[in-house]
Order: structure tokens, then sequence, then C-alpha cells
């Protein structure tokens, strides 16, 4: 993550509710519920847990996220990461031990949707 | 046209000295003007208006960061560039901030006049430079920009800062990027792990609004306020002052 005098931080012990909006790169180590929203960097921490759609261009998640993930560019899910909601993003790098629940779409179509265009051809 | 506010504790006798070494050098750089001595019943406010309205383009702040809290409301409103010369070694925070070293050094920075049109904190429709500090965040729920809400975790402190040190886990406020930081400064604690900093909350906003469940003391710019809600905004590049090379941002 670029230093940015611009990044949020929400740290460890802190709890926010409602629609949460950056023009800057946002940290999340604490909880947050309603939308997350950043035109640049996302990173979810370890102990954070996000009860919201998310919304960056690229993001890192080592956390838990309950909520569909919309990212433009690129989405890391590090070991321990749980994601229980739809994913679409541009590029995926899932570590081991990363969990997903949901359908994942890439580049505009869903996965099963590849599948199936690959067994017609 | 430079106006100097002298602050009450700068006429003690032993600043005397420091005093005299600061106007001879005022008078050298060609710099001196008329001069100001605030008294326990004498309104700063009032004084800088009716100089203001003759044709005053700078005023000075000769002190300490109370006198530059006691000034800053009535310049900002005057838009009239600001200075500040510290007198004595305590409570110089501000100064240091903006690189003005104390004394006879500091008069080379006014002369310089090297001015920053810096953002200014508002909090219940009083200006701060520095930060807003609440001591005590228990029962302390924050309302920003009308969009979200922050729930502050007990211990530690809550600042509203606009320009700030850099601290452990936390970066410098800088007041020229139009936000003001929301920051919960972590509980200090001693032992082997306390370098491993974490990171601490820090929100920038342009509005917010603080509630208090009970009565609370949020320290503006070192003056003690008291409330239960406490309505914060940036107001950009409301104040023009003058700062040295060694300032912060």
């Amino acid at each position: 993550m670029a230093k940015n005098s611009e990044l949020t931080v929400i740290a460890h012990d802190v709890r926010v509710e409602g629609d949460f909006v950056s023009q800057g790169d946002v940290q999340i180590e604490g909880e947050v519920s309603g939308n997350v929203k950043t035109s640049t960097e996302l990173r979810i921490g370890t102990e954070a847990k996000i009860h919201a759609d998310v919304f960056a261009n690229n993001a890192t998640v080592s956390g838990e996220v309950r909520g569909n993930m919309q990212i433009e560019g690129r989405l890391d899910l590090l070991e321990g990461a749980r994601v229980a909601g739809d994913i679409n993003c541009d590029i995926l790098a899932v570590s081991a031990g990363a969990q997903i629940n949901g359908t994942v779409t890439m580049g505009g179509r869903s996965v099963a949707e590849g599948e199936k265009k690959e067994d017609e051809a | 046209m430079y106006y100097y506010v002298y602050d009450e504790f700068v006429q003690d006798a032993k600043h005397e000295k420091e005093l005299a070494l600061i106007e001879t050098r005022l008078t050298d750089l060609g710099i001196s003007g008329k001069i100001a001595r605030l008294a326990l019943f004498r309104d700063a406010s009032e004084l800088i208006r009716d100089e203001v309205r003759k044709g005053v383009k700078t005023v000075v702040a000769v002190g300490n960061d109370g006198t530059l809290r006691k000034v800053i409301g009535a310049v900002a409103r005057a838009g009239v560039a600001m200075a500040v010369i510290p007198v004595g070694t305590s409570n110089n925070t501000i100064a240091s901030m903006l690189g003005i070293k104390p004394g006879a050094e500091a008069c080379e920075i006014v002369a310089a006049r090297i001015v920053q049109n810096l953002d200014m904190g508002s909090i219940n429709d009083r200006r701060f430079i520095h930060q807003v500090h609440f001591p005590k965040t228990k029962g302390l729920r924050v309302e920003c920009e009308h969009q979200f809400t922050l729930q502050v975790p007990p211990g530690g402190g809550f600042e509203v800062r606009n320009l700030a040190y850099e601290e452990p886990g936390l970066r410098a406020a800088n007041p020229l990027d139009g936000k003001l930081d929301l920051a919960k400064c972590a509980e200090k604690k001693s032992g082997w792990f306390s370098k491993q900093q974490a990171p601490a909350t820090c929100i920038p906003v342009t509005s917010a609004i603080i509630y208090s469940e009970r009565p609370t003391t949020a320290l503006v710019d070192g003056e003690a306020v008291e409330g239960t809600e406490f309505h914060i905004k940036v107001v950009p590049k409301s104040l023009k002052l003058i700062a040295g090379k060694g300032r912060i941002f």
C-alpha cells in the first residue's frame, strides 16, 4: 500500500457503522457495518470484521468479509481470509487457507459461465 | 505594517532581556511596528479589529501557544497575515511545528515572510489551528460527514488534528490538505513490545459531530471547553500564517 496522506486507518478496537467512503487508501483492522467504498487500495487485516458490501480498486483481505466484493483490479485473499458473499474482480489471487462462500465473477463473467462456454467449445 | 501583540506573561522581568533582543532585531530588520500589551480585561479581538481598520497587514503574536490562541480567531476573520515570535521555553508546540525558533531567531523568519495559507478547524464556531483533544473517550460517538458513525472505545484519548506531529502509529496532520484527521490515540503500554506500535485509527474528514453521553472536556489548542455535543469542520485556507523552512508540512 502506498504511503498516502489520505490513508484512512480503522484500528482493531474501533467500530464503524454506515456508508464509509474514501478517496484514498483504506486499512481496516476493526469492525465495519454498512458499505465500504474506496477508489484506491483497501487492506482488510486479520482481526477485521466487515459486514458490508465492499467496492475498491484493489484489495487485500486477511480477515472476515460478509458481503459482496466489487473489485476493479486485483483481489488478494491471504491465508485466514473468509469471504461470505459474491466476488467480482479482474484478477484474483487466493492463498492456501482462504475461504470463499459465494460466486466468483472475473472479467465480467462468472466461473460457472466460463466452464459452460469451454465445454460447448 | 506590522502589529505586535505582547502576551501578559512576556512583560515579566524574567523575559525582559529576551524581549529587548527581539525588539532590537526587529528594528535592525526594518519590521518594527506598533505594540499592544494584553492584560486581564483587554480583549485581543477588539485591538486587532481596530488596527486592521487602520491598515495593519501583519499581526505578530509575541508569547506562546496561548497567545496564538487569543489572537488567531480575530486575525483569521480580518484576513491579514499572522506570525508568532515564541518567548520562553515552554508551551511553544505550535511555533515549533511551524518551524519558528524562539526569541530573536524568529525575527528573521518573520522578515523572510514565507506566508502559508493554512486550513483551520472550527469547533462549535470556535477556531483552532493545532488540535482538539478529548482526554476521556468513554461514551464518545462520532458522526462523520453525515455518512457513518464511529464508536470510540474507552482508554487512550481522541483527537481532531489539523496541524500535529507524527506519533507512533499515527501520521503527522497536514494543514494544507483540506481535511481534519480524526485520531484515536493508542493507550500507552510499557514492556518489551511497546516499540511495536500498531497503526492507530486515523480518518480524514471535512466535518463531524462528536456526541458525549455525559458532559466532557475538550482541549481546544490547549484551552478547556465543556459540552456534550461538538460540531467540527475544516475551514480551508482560512489563515495566512508566516512559517519557517523547518515547518513539518
